[in-house]
């Protein structure tokens, strides 16, 4: 390869990597001025991120859905015809509608557990250059929001406030690769550790190793002093496989979570939590088999005519 | 460098910055998708001398360190795209047939997208920060480069052109 540059561009190379290096060592000692200049950032790209939302609002889900197309093919045949009437009906409130129930939904759960909550509207979610599960929400500071409090909607928990700013806010998903939580087995009590794993799944590891888990097992975050940042009672997920490794100090599990994270458009920051922890009030139902009315018919054969009824005699 | 470039070239950067932050992280792509502002920034520095390469890099790393999506510490981007940008004008320089072939320039960029994320992984690693398992990892660095190969056919052009009439050359890309 070509020769390059001369001493003048090594000196420059050397002088951008040393600055490089002299911003994280800034920033890792929490110098102010860094995270200043990333408020500032966020403030001024706040109200072109909401303007974004609402241009990409009814495009948003498009590359998912072509990627999952293959996947959801048969599920796809059977709702296309019905789909083909909802959107003539709803194609100018398509957008609105899903946000609405999703509010909707939030504040129901919300409601149920007595948290004081403020709603926001995702208008960002995450990036490729980082490894990492965020998304940014439309309410900030100003709005009563602190770090470490918790993320819910309909379906239960999201995540955390991680950093506040006036207008907006960066909220760590619960599938994000460093997110831990303390959870609880619904019903028996059994308390655990649930890790993110950069996926909607998370492994959960039980402290107790007298404990046992199975399948379908619900799990219900366990709060924290101050209920921050998590309030108790907050649907997390359910276990969907269990390790029972022969070895193991502790079982482990694997864990759906509740929350679609590729499809959240709005959330609530629970402000204040309950005063009584809700236990396990708020678990979702499951949906019950509507009963089908059977009709029972009971047939009494009629005695069978004799020969000599016929009259011919 | 002149006052006009550098003012034209920082305006370009900035126009790039805000199109990724306001709209490409509101579409749902799979896989964590492109980042449109990284591969811009990555053939900016392919057309440039090494120089301006490792000061691309320093721009554009400090601008995505700024980022409301990049959880790292400030810096960490900085510095890996200084070593890319610098990398990948390094690379080209002298070679007319690398630099003015689109299936080389693809290949380069494509390529350094990988090596950047990749660094950055190793550097958070480093830092002492969680970044995910490793199968994530994989699978959202191969969908990255899927992405990457993509757009940079579509981008290549339109940032030739710019950087022609930035620069006051001319690219045959």
């Amino acid at each position: 390869m070509a020769r390059g540059g001369d001493n003048r561009g090594r000196l420059l190379l050397i002088i951008l990597v040393i600055t490089s290096l002299f911003l994280i060592t800034l920033d890792l000692r929490g110098v102010s001025v860094i995270g200043g200049l990333k408020t500032g950032t966020q403030s001024a790209l706040s109200p072109v991120q909401k303007f974004g939302s609402t241009v990409l609002s009814p495009v948003r889900n498009f590359f998912s859905d072509v990627i999952h197309l293959g996947r959801t093919r048969s599920e796809m045949e059977a709702l296309r015809e019905e789909n083909g009437k909802l959107l003539t009906q709803l194609r100018e409130r398509r957008s609105i509608d899903a946000q609405l129930e999703q509010l909707q939904g939030a504040l129901d759960l919300a409601g149920k557990a007595e948290f004081k909550v403020v709603n926001a509207r995702v208008i960002s979610q995450g990036a490729t250059t980082s490894f990492t599960q965020t998304i940014t929400i439309d309410a900030g500071s100003d709005n009563g929001i602190k770090p470490n409090m918790t993320v819910i909607n309909s379906y239960g928990l999201i995540g955390v406030v991680k950093t506040v700013y006036p207008n907006s806010s960066l909220i760590s998903l619960t599938s994000d690769p460093s997110f831990r939580i303390g959870v609880r087995v619904a019903g028996s009590q059994q308390i655990g550790i649930l890790s993110g794993q950069g996926t909607r799944k998370g492994v959960l590891q039980l402290l107790d190793n007298q404990s046992t888990i199975k399948v379908g097992d619900i799990l219900v975050a366990r709060g924290s002093v101050n209920n921050r940042p998590f309030v108790p009672g907050v649907p997390v997920g359910e276990v969907t496989s269990v390790d029972n490794a022969a070895g193991a100090v502790t079982q482990t599990a694997d864990v759906r979570f509740f929350a679609n994270f590729s499809a959240i458009s709005i959330v609530s920051v629970v402000l204040k939590g309950p005063d009584a922890d809700p236990r396990d009030s708020l678990i979702p139902v499951k949906p019950m088999p509507t009963p089908v009315p059977t009709v029972t018919v009971f047939v009494t054969p009629s005695q069978s005519p004799s020969p000599n009824s016929s009259g011919t005699d | 460098m002149s006052t006009r470039k550098i003012s034209l070239s920082a305006l370009l950067f900035l126009v790039v910055y805000v199109v990724q932050e306001a709209f490409v992280t509101q579409l749902h792509i799979g896989g964590g998708g492109f980042s449109l502002f990284l591969i811009f920034a990555l053939l900016w520095a392919a057309l440039s001398t090494p120089d301006i390469g490792a000061l691309t890099g320093f721009v554009a790393g400090f601008l995505i360190d700024l980022s409301q999506s990049t959880n790292g510490a400030v810096g960490q981007w900085t510095f890996v795209l200084i070593l890319v940008g610098f990398g990948i004008s390094y690379l080209g320089l002298g070679y007319e047939n690398v630099r003015m072939n689109p299936f080389t320039i693809t290949l380069l960029v494509t390529g350094s997208v990988v090596v950047a994320r990749v660094l950055y992984v190793l550097l958070t690693l480093l830092l002492g920060e969680e970044v995910g398992s490793f199968i994530s990892i994989i699978t959202s660095l191969f969908i990255g480069a899927l992405w990457s190969a993509a757009i940079v056919p579509i981008l290549m052009p339109l940032v030739a052109r710019a950087y022609d009439f930035i620069d006051d050359s001319r690219h045959r890309l």
